[in-house]
């Protein structure tokens, strides 16, 4: 077989000694899956025989062409991910050519690329249609898949959380913690949450103008609100950052278990069980805990959570607790590293937001926007379907593509640009639907609060090296941002 | 007349202010709920308007 992305054009034309006369029609061969697709019929009735020609053959492209395969690596490469502008360019590349087609790189099945906005939020609309937990829910390789497979008995998922998930379960899980992080109920946190973002501030005063803006501050205000609302003590926070630095950089030297730069199958699962395991150890002694001893805390609410009148699953729980020690915090620090990289690079825009702090809200969007710090969730059909004139097939792997979706310039108009006053900004970065992230107001308030105390103190700003994302193809930001500045 | 009111998206917190309306969405200020098409949906989420419900701020 060819290597899939590269279209085969086969002309055969047996016997055709005269083209006029010719009733040519289209058909689309219902051959099977693997096989070919597209064929035009000319016959020649004037001879009484049939001669086919072929015009169109793509091997392994069952419905439509592949995404060529140097960009079908690109967008699972999580060091594309690090470069950034590798992977905005592929992106760029299939929004305007191909806009929804199959990719399949080395090692992985095949999967559609959803890469419009429009199309992003058709999909996560119809959450019926679109599974999130009958495959994996991020673009996993063929051979850790089948390990995962015979590990969790089949199923795809190391642990099951809300965004594995599918109703009931979802429904019911969801609204387990669903009123907690509504505005109105974190409204009660704001004052505590000033107040730490205040000593975050207050630290960066102190450090004689340089730091590192990831590491002292981005990583760790973040950790600090959410291990506080969750109720891990803060003695654990630096191991909470470690395990999420494990789970979301697993393929990064600098923040995987063993420092490894490349890993087969059973490496990578090694150690990505390893930090699930570890998770679970931690969380399993503090269920323990708050069903004997309930506090006003998120882990109560979990440990003593009912569904449909039981506690919940032991799997269900520790993942509940595991997204929120990772996904709690890892992507508001994200966004808000990648948010001052880029007031740092975009000093007109840093001016105009210090001169306009009204513009605090349309900023925190736009960073929002500008990082997107989760890069895809996957999804498979229920059902055949028909996404942007595609034909999705009843089983098919969809890779939903947030930061395409956000850099789609039938929404965003010079979405290259990083603009604080961008208004509208229906960005994706949140996703859409059911599965819309239940974290985001909470995530929202936390990055209002600390513009609005370190702003109006910050002087001036400006990188003081070159700043560092992370190489993951999950969610993924900065590592290191560098920053001098002075502040009053 | 009688006080606006507020209306929450029950899948992602959104909060329709009938007093503020929703500009962008061609919802001028003081449209109220009953007069939101039926086909209207959450612009964050896109829930149906029958996932919306009455909340007090």
């Amino acid at each position: 077989m060819t290597g899939p992305g590269i279209p085969v054009i086969l002309a055969v034309q047996a016997g055709m000694t005269r083209q006029h006369g010719c009733k040519q029609r289209s058909v689309t061969a219902g051959f099977s899956r693997k096989s070919a697709v597209f064929a035009t019929v000319c016959r020649f009735e004037a001879f009484a025989e049939v001669h086919i020609v072929i015009v169109g053959l793509t091997l392994a492209a069952e419905r439509t062409a592949m995404i060529p395969q140097e960009i079908a690596q690109t967008i699972v490469d999580p060091k594309a991910y690090a470069d950034g502008k590798r992977v905005d360019d592929a992106f760029s590349y299939l929004r305007k050519e191909m806009p929804l087609a199959q990719a399949q790189p080395e090692g992985f099945d095949p999967f559609w690329v959803v890469t419009k906005h429009a199309d992003i939020l058709e999909v996560e609309r119809q959450n019926e249609l679109f599974h999130n937990g009958d495959r994996a829910t991020v673009v996993t390789p063929i051979e850790v898949d089948k390990k995962v497979r015979e590990l969790m008995g089949g199923s795809p998922h190391l642990v099951r959380s809300l965004v594995q998930m599918d109703n009931p379960d979802h429904f019911n899980y969801r609204r387990l913690t669903q009123s907690w992080f509504m505005p109105q109920n974190l409204k009660k946190l704001e004052a505590r949450i000033r107040e730490i973002a205040k000593g975050f501030v207050d630290r960066m005063a102190d450090m004689n103008g340089t730091c590192d803006f990831a590491r002292d501050v981005a990583f760790l205000y973040p950790l600090h609100v959410i291990m506080e609302v969750l109720g891990v003590p803060e003695t654990d926070e630096p191991r909470m950052l470690k395990l999420t630095q494990e789970l979301f950089g697993s393929a990064d030297p600098d923040l995987n278990r063993s420092g490894a730069e490349v890993m087969d199958a059973d490496a990578a699962l090694a150690q990505i069980g390893a930090t699930v395991g570890e998770f679970i150890t931690y969380f399993n002694e503090m269920t323990e805990d708050r069903r004997a001893n309930p506090r006003d805390d998120l882990a109560s609410v979990i440990a003593n959570g009912q569904i449909e009148d039981k506690p919940l699953g032991h799997l269900e729980a520790m993942s509940y607790y595991i997204i929120a020690a990772t996904a709690g915090h890892d992507t508001t620090s994200n966004t808000t590293a990648g948010g001052l990289w880029a007031l740092a690079e975009n000093q007109d825009q840093l001016a105009k937001l210090k001169a306009d702090p009204s513009l605090i809200s349309s900023y925190l969007e736009e960073s929002i926007r500008w990082v997107t710090p989760v890069k895809h969730f996957m999804r498979s059909a229920t059902a055949d379907a028909e996404v942007h004139g595609q034909k999705i097939a009843k089983g098919d792997w969809l890779m939903l593509s947030y930061p395409s979706g956000n850099r789609d310039d039938d929404v965003f108009a010079d979405p290259f640009a990083f603009k604080v006053d961008r208004s509208p900004n229906k960005h994706v970065a949140f996703g859409y639907g059911a599965h819309v992230c239940l974290g985001q107001h909470l995530g929202r308030m936390e990055m209002r609060i600390l513009w609005e105390e370190l702003l109006p103190r910050l002087q001036t700003l400006e990188l003081a090296g070159e700043p560092k994302r992370m190489a993951a193809n999950f969610v993924c930001g900065p590592k290191s941002v560098p920053i001098r500045y002075r502040m009053n | 007349m009688t006080a606006y009111k507020t209306w929450q998206c029950t899948t992602c917190g959104f909060i329709y202010d009938e007093a503020e309306g929703l500009p962008e969405e061609g919802l001028a200020p003081g449209t109220r709920w009953e007069d939101i098409p039926d086909d209207w949906i959450c612009p964050l989420c896109g829930t149906a308007k029958a996932g919306f419900e009455m909340i007090e701020l």
